[in-house]
């Protein structure tokens, strides 16, 4: 085992770490180095993706990864988004509005338990920025969404509410066209 | 009245043949020697009613069907005699007299015994008919043409011809049956020709399907990928072992038949395979990390980041998740050809006997750069595989060439 330096992009803010191991599971290295509890450790062998944070690519495209089963080196260089990073801040760091898939899951009472919430809110945070590149037709819509949250785990069952929910966001935003 | 007469006397007269057939074990008999032969394999397709067809076998000539050989007169065998369905087993021959794709391995079978065959036909007959045809196989000129096939069988079919059984035991005569006849293991564990027929001089020596290595199943090279006779008959048996699990093509075989067999028979299996004498599994010590090639060095990193969450630090595994690197068989072939598919293509989420269960492994295609790959495989082989560490990108881009199109 040895230790390297890590330097990476979180939440839009350039991040050097001197000495990070270099067998550090990615969750670890959130919790306890960068103080972002947010992101979940569920199952910790990549199923039930509470743990996922989102990766934008220098191709503009963006990707959900698993962070229980993904080492923190694999991150060094990228561009990291994790569940802290979605809601708008004022200047003292204090949550002045959250994003639509937060508010909405909150107003539709989406989750009960919340564990796997983080997890959900990524990945309907990144279908609504795909279906912003090219909105879906009404027809694909409910494949869309289970293409996007299916894999995720809920275990208080929450899942109708949290389709639901997204389904309304990406109505309500002028996602989704007729046909 | 009468009717009723007439129609019992029928009943009667037509349920004979397969009373007896029961009574004297041969339905079960041949339930057992279909599955030792894995007939299900191209003659079921995924999800598909048993023995109905429809498994699309993609062979470098086109796309082959497997048929329906449940017992439809119309759509499946059931017009077939004892004696016509021998001949196709054995022969290659179809019912009207054309010749079957050489698909069909009835290059091995032939030296299956007429009552086996029966017995399989006995069973076949108890099943469920389907009366639905499978889809038309479609071929490229001049493989469509049936009767270039009597050409093929003269020049290239040449029937398998055992080895010697001169002076061996018992459970090795039993295994080369299972192994060679029944099993037809050597049809994807033999390199094939341009004309698609196997080269007999290297028979077992491995061959290549759908850009997946069926690896060497001579004695030697099983011993020196670490394999004894327990640990492989009960791979057979359970679909894992030490040396790894089972996927891509063994995954179905081991499904469908090998997990049937009996243990004795997957003993003899196993005695044929390596032999009554057998060469010692060839045992590895890990390689120290500064003892490895640079690459294999700057690939370390790569395994932590990607595959260690499941397969741990130390290459140790993770029960019920992802196998062991350490003493995995694949990392011990010459040809990294299938570890690198494995990595870039994943393999879903297998079940195995006993409700045991391997977790989905994700594909690294686009994942990792070639460089990655390189550095990665390089570790992998060195570290626990007993091979140098020296594989160049080229090496890597050079088997993506030969991948399946799809892939890349």
């Amino acid at each position: 085992m040895a230790n390297r330096p890590l330097q990476l992009t979180l939440n839009g803010k350039a991040v050097d770490s001197a000495d990070i191991p270099d067998d550090l599971p990615m969750i670890d290295y959130l919790h306890e180095y960068e103080n972002l509890t947010g992101s979940r450790l569920g199952c910790g062998q990549g199923i039930c993706h509470a743990c996922v944070v989102i990766v934008d690519n220098p191709d503009g495209t963006s990707e959900e990864v698993r962070t229980c089963i993904t080492g923190a080196h694999y991150f060094a260089g990228k561009k990291v988004r994790t569940i802290e990073g979605h809601a708008s801040r004022d200047e003292q760091g204090k949550v002045t509005e959250l994003n639509p898939i937060q508010q909405r899951f909150v107003d539709e009472f989406a989750f009960q338990c919340s564990y796997c919430a983080p997890g959900f809110v990524n990945a309907a945070t990144l279908l609504v920025e795909k279906l912003q590149r090219k909105p879906v037709v009404n027809s694909q819509l409910e494949q869309v969404i289970e293409d996007s949250l299916g894999h995720h785990i809920c275990r208080c069952t929450g899942y109708v509410r949290y389709f639901s929910a997204t389904r309304n966001v990406l109505t309500d935003l002028g996602l989704v066209r007729e046909g | 009245m009468k009717h009723l007469f007439l129609r019992l006397s029928l009943a009667l007269g037509l349920a004979a043949p397969l009373l007896s057939a029961h009574a004297d074990g041969q339905v079960e008999r041949g339930a057992y020697l279909a599955r030792a032969a894995d007939c299900m394999a191209c003659h079921t397709k995924p999800g598909g009613a048993p023995y109905a067809g429809g498994l699309p076998i993609v062979s470098p000539f086109g796309t082959i069907y497997g048929t329906n050989i449940t017992p439809s007169k119309e759509h499946g065998i059931g017009l077939y005699s004892d004696e016509e369905f021998f001949a196709a087993l054995t022969q290659g021959k179809r019912r009207d007299g054309a010749n079957l794709y050489p698909a069909m391995p009835y290059t091995s079978y032939h030296l299956m015994p007429r009552q086996d065959s029966d017995a399989i036909h006995a069973y076949l007959k108890t099943i469920e008919p389907v009366e639905r045809d499978a889809p038309q196989t479609s071929l490229s000129f001049p493989f469509n043409i049936r009767l270039g096939l009597i050409g093929w069988n003269m020049i290239y079919a040449e029937d398998l011809q055992l080895q010697s059984a001169e002076g061996k035991s018992a459970p090795w005569k039993r295994g080369q049956y299972m192994v060679d006849v029944l099993g037809h293991c050597g049809e994807c564990h033999t390199p094939r020709g341009e004309t698609g027929a196997m080269e007999l001089d290297k028979r077992m020596a491995g061959g290549v399907l759908n850009g997946y290595l069926a690896p060497s199943l001579l004695s030697d090279d099983l011993a020196a990928r670490g394999w004894n006779h327990q640990d492989l008959a009960s791979f057979l048996k359970h679909g894992m072992s030490a040396q790894g699990t089972m996927f891509n093509e063994m995954y179905p075989v081991f499904h469908n038949s090998t997990q049937h067999l009996t243990d004795a028979d997957l003993a003899a299996m196993a005695t044929f395979l390596l032999g009554d004498q057998p060469p010692e599994a060839k045992a590895l010590d890990e390689v120290a990390f500064d003892k490895l090639s640079p690459s294999a060095q700057k690939g370390r990193q790569q395994y932590l980041n990607v595959c260690a969450g499941c397969h741990a630090a130390q290459g140790e595994g993770k029960p019920h998740i992802a196998v062991a690197m350490r003493g995995n068989t694949t990392l011990r072939l010459d040809d990294p050809r299938n570890l690198l598919r494995v990595i870039e293509d994943g393999i879903a989420e297998q079940q195995f006997t006993g409700f045991e269960r391997m977790q989905p492994m994700p594909g690294f295609a686009d994942k990792l750069s070639d460089q990655q790959l390189t550095d990665l495989l390089n570790y992998l082989r060195q570290s626990w595989g007993g091979k140098p560490g020296d594989l160049a990108v080229s090496d890597i881009q050079a088997l993506q060439a030969q991948a399946p199109s799809a892939e890349h």
